[in-house]
C-alpha cells in the first residue's frame, strides 16, 4: 500500500477521533467567541492604527488570537501520542502494515487542519459580514496577512506540542509542559522581556534576540508590521525591531521563524517517535 | 513463520520485563504463552511484532527483525483489550481493510459467524460498543487476514460461549499458520496449541509439549457448604468464604485427594454439601502457585 494511502487511512481515523471529541466545535467556538466579543463591545465604532469598523475588529481579534492559538495547538497536540498509546490505538494500528511516518504525518496534518480551517472560516466570514451586511470596507490584504501569520504560529506550536507528546509519557507532566510552553511564549513578549532586562541588567541585544526567538512575539510584530510603528502598540522591543528590520523583514520573520520552529520541533518529535517504543 | 529469539531482554525503567529470553518457535507451531500477570507474555508478543525496542536479537525466517513493516504485513493480531477508538465501526473496518487489502464482505461474514451484525452497528463508535462486540470485530479482522503468524492475547475474554466455540473452530482450522496464544482457558489451550512456553518474571520457565504441561497443572475447585459459625479450619486451610455459607479453594488435582477427606474428617456433620469440579482455567498459573 502506498505511503499516501497509509497517510489517508491514519488521517481518516484521527479525524473521526477529533470530530467525536468535539475539537472542531471547541476551536470554532473559541474563535467565534472572541469575534463576537469584539463585535459586541462596539470596537467597530472606534478607530485604532488607521483601522475602523470591521478592520478594527479583525485587528483586535487577531491580536487576541495570538495568545489563544498557541494554547489551542499545544492542547490539541500535547496529549495525542500518550492518549493513543493508553487507549490501545497505537497497538492496534501498528500491528497493521502502517508506517510510523504515515501515522505521524496523517495525525499531524489532520489536527493542524482542524485548527486552521475554522480560523479561516471565521476570519473570512467576519470580513464578508462586515462588507456585505454592515456595508463596511474590509482590509483584505490585512486579512490574508493575518491568516498567513496565524497559520505559521500554529505550525510552531503544533510542532512544540507533538514534541512534548513524544517525549513525555506521564499525562500530568504533559499538561505541565503545555502550560509552561504557552506561558513562556506569552511571557516573553515585550513587557516581560523589559522586566527581565531591568531585573537582571541583561544586554539589550540579548533581550532583542530572545524576543526574536519567540514565535508569539514574531507573529505579533509581523501582524503589526504593515502599520506605522508605534511604541505604545508594538512595545519597546517590537518598536526597536520594527525600526531596525523594517516592515517587510518583520513580516517575513513573523512567518518564517515560527514555521522553522514548527518544522524543527516536528522533525525532532518524529525522530524520537521512530526510535521509541510504540506501546 | 519461523521465529527465533536470542538473548532478548527488555526493561521499562527499573522494571525488568524480559531477561535473556532464548526461544524458537517453528513455522506452523501452535504455541501457548503462559505465566502469571507481569511475567512478560505481552511484552514478548510486542517485541515479536516490532512494537517495542529490545536488547538481543529476533530473527524471522532466519533474517533479523530490523523493520517492523516486514513482519506487520505477515501477521494478524487480536489484543487483550480492544482500543477505545472514537471512530465508527465502518471507519475502523475501512481503515484496517485498506491497510490490509481485505475485502469488507469477508470481515462482515466472519463477524456474523461470531454473532456480530456489522451493518447494524456500523455507525456506532468503537468505544460505544460492548467489550464483546469490539472483540468480535477485532477477531473478524484478524481472521480475515491471510496471515502467516496469528497472535492472540486473551482473545475470548469478553466473548459469549457460542462465539467462543465458533472462534475456536475457526482458529483450529487455520492450516500452516504459526499461532501464538496468550490464554489461561483450558478449552482454548486444549483445542489450539501443541506447545507451551511458560514465562516467569521475564524468563522462560517451561518450553515443551502442551500435554505434559497441562497435565501437571490442571486445577480443581473444591466447594463446601459449611453450616457452622466458625470457619476457622477452612480459613486455616486456604478456603475463601463465599456467599450463603459456601467456602471454596482452588487446588491441584493431587492435593484434591488429600484435602477433601481431611475436610470431611475435621468438620464432619457441619458440612452439608460438597462440589468438586475441574477448573476451566489454569487457576494455579494465574495465582502463581504450583509452578514446576
Amino acid at each position: 500500500m502506498s505511503f499516501a494511502r497509509q497517510v489517508l487511512a491514519a488521517a481518516r481515523l484521527d479525524l473521526a477521533e477529533v470530530l467525536r471529541s468535539r475539537w472542531l466545535v471547541f476551536c470554532g467556538g473559541a474563535y467565534l467567541l472572541l469575534a463576537v466579543i469584539f463585535v459586541l463591545v462596539g470596537l467597530r465604532e472606534s478607530t485604532v492604527l488607521g483601522f475602523t469598523g470591521m478592520g478594527r475588529v479583525l485587528l483586535s481579534v487577531c491580536h487576541a488570537l495570538l495568545l489563544l492559538l498557541p494554547l489551542l495547538a499545544l492542547t490539541m497536540f500535547g496529549p495525542v501520542i500518550g492518549r493513543a498509546r493508553d487507549d490501545g490505538t497505537l497497538e492496534l494500528l501498528f500491528s497493521q502494515p502502517l508506517r510510523r511516518s504515515a501515522w505521524f504525518v496523517g495525525v499531524s496534518l489532520t489536527r493542524y487542519l482542524v485548527l486552521v480551517t475554522p480560523l479561516v472560516v471565521l476570519m473570512v466570514g467576519l470580513a464578508l459580514y462586515g462588507e456585505m451586511v454592515l456595508g463596511q470596507q474590509v482590509p483584505w490584504p490585512f486579512v490574508v496577512r493575518a491568516l498567513v501569520i496565524a497559520a505559521a504560529l500554529l505550525v510552531a506550536f503544533s510542532g512544540i506540542g507533538i514534541l512534548i507528546s513524544t517525549l513525555v509519557r506521564n499525562p500530568g507532566r504533559v499538561t505541565m509542559y503545555i502550560v509552561l510552553a504557552w506561558a513562556l511564549g506569552v511571557a516573553l513578549l515585550d513587557f516581560g522581556l523589559i522586566g527581565v532586562l531591568l531585573r537582571w541588567r541583561l544586554d539589550a541585544q540579548a533581550v532583542f534576540t530572545l524576543a526574536a526567538l519567540n514565535p508569539v512575539q514574531d507573529a505579533r510584530m509581523a501582524l503589526l508590521s504593515g502599520l506605522e510603528p508605534d511604541l505604545a502598540t508594538l512595545g519597546p522591543v517590537g518598536f526597536y525591531l520594527a525600526h531596525r528590520l523594517g516592515p517587510d523583514a518583520l513580516y517575513a520573520l513573523g512567518v518564517v521563524w515560527p514555521a522553522v520552529v514548527g518544522a524543527g520541533t516536528w522533525t525532532c518529535a518524529y525522530v524520537a517517535f521512530r526510535r521509541g517504543d510504540l506501546v | 513463520m519461523h521465529i527465533e529469539l536470542r538473548q532478548v531482554s527488555k526493561r521499562f525503567g527499573r522494571s525488568r520485563a524480559l531477561a535473556d529470553v532464548d526461544l524458537t518457535i517453528s513455522s506452523g507451531a501452535q504455541v501457548a504463552l503462559l505465566g502469571p500477570n507481569g511475567s512478560g507474555k505481552t511484552t514478548l508478543t510486542r517485541a515479536i511484532m516490532g512494537l517495542i525496542r529490545y536488547d538481543g536479537e529476533i530473527r524471522i525466517d532466519g533474517r533479523p527483525l530490523t523493520e517492523r513493516m516486514s513482519v506487520a504485513s505477515r501477521l494478524a493480531y487480536v489484543p487483550q483489550i480492544a482500543p477505545q477508538l472514537g471512530a465508527t465501526v465502518d471507519e475502523v473496518l475501512g481503515a484496517v481493510s485498506d491497510l490490509r487489502g481485505l475485502a469488507r464482505s469477508t470481515v462482515v461474514e466472519l463477524a456474523a459467524e461470531l454473532g456480530l451484525d456489522v451493518d447494524q452497528v456500523r455507525r456506532r463508535s468503537l468505544r460505544g460498543l460492548s467489550g464483546g462486540m469490539r472483540q468480535k470485530l477485532l477477531i473478524a479482522l484478524a481472521l480475515a487476514t491471510p496471515a502467516e503468524l496469528l497472535i492472540l492475547d486473551e482473545p475470548t475474554a469478553s466473548l459469549d460461549a457460542a462465539a467462543r466455540a465458533r472462534f475456536l473452530e475457526r482458529v483450529a482450522n487455520q492450516r500452516g499458520v504459526t499461532l501464538l496464544l496468550c490464554s489461561h482457558r483450558l478449552d482454548e489451550l486444549r483445542a489450539l496449541v501443541d506447545h507451551v512456553v511458560a514465562l516467569d518474571d521475564g524468563q522462560v520457565a517451561y518450553d515443551g509439549p502442551a500435554t505434559t504441561y497441562l497435565a501437571a497443572r490442571q486445577a480443581a475447585v473444591i466447594e463446601l457448604h459449611h453450616r457452622g459459625e466458625d470457619g476457622g479450619w477452612l480459613a486455616a486451610h486456604g478456603f475463601a468464604r463465599g456467599a450463603g455459607g459456601w467456602w471454596s479453594r482452588v487446588v491441584s488435582q493431587a492435593d484434591k485427594l488429600e484435602l477433601l477427606p481431611a475436610a470431611l474428617a475435621a468438620l464432619g456433620a457441619a458440612i452439608d454439601d460438597v462440589v468438586v469440579r475441574d477448573s476451566d482455567r489454569l487457576e494455579l498459573e494465574v495465582a502463581g502457585v504450583g509452578q514446576a
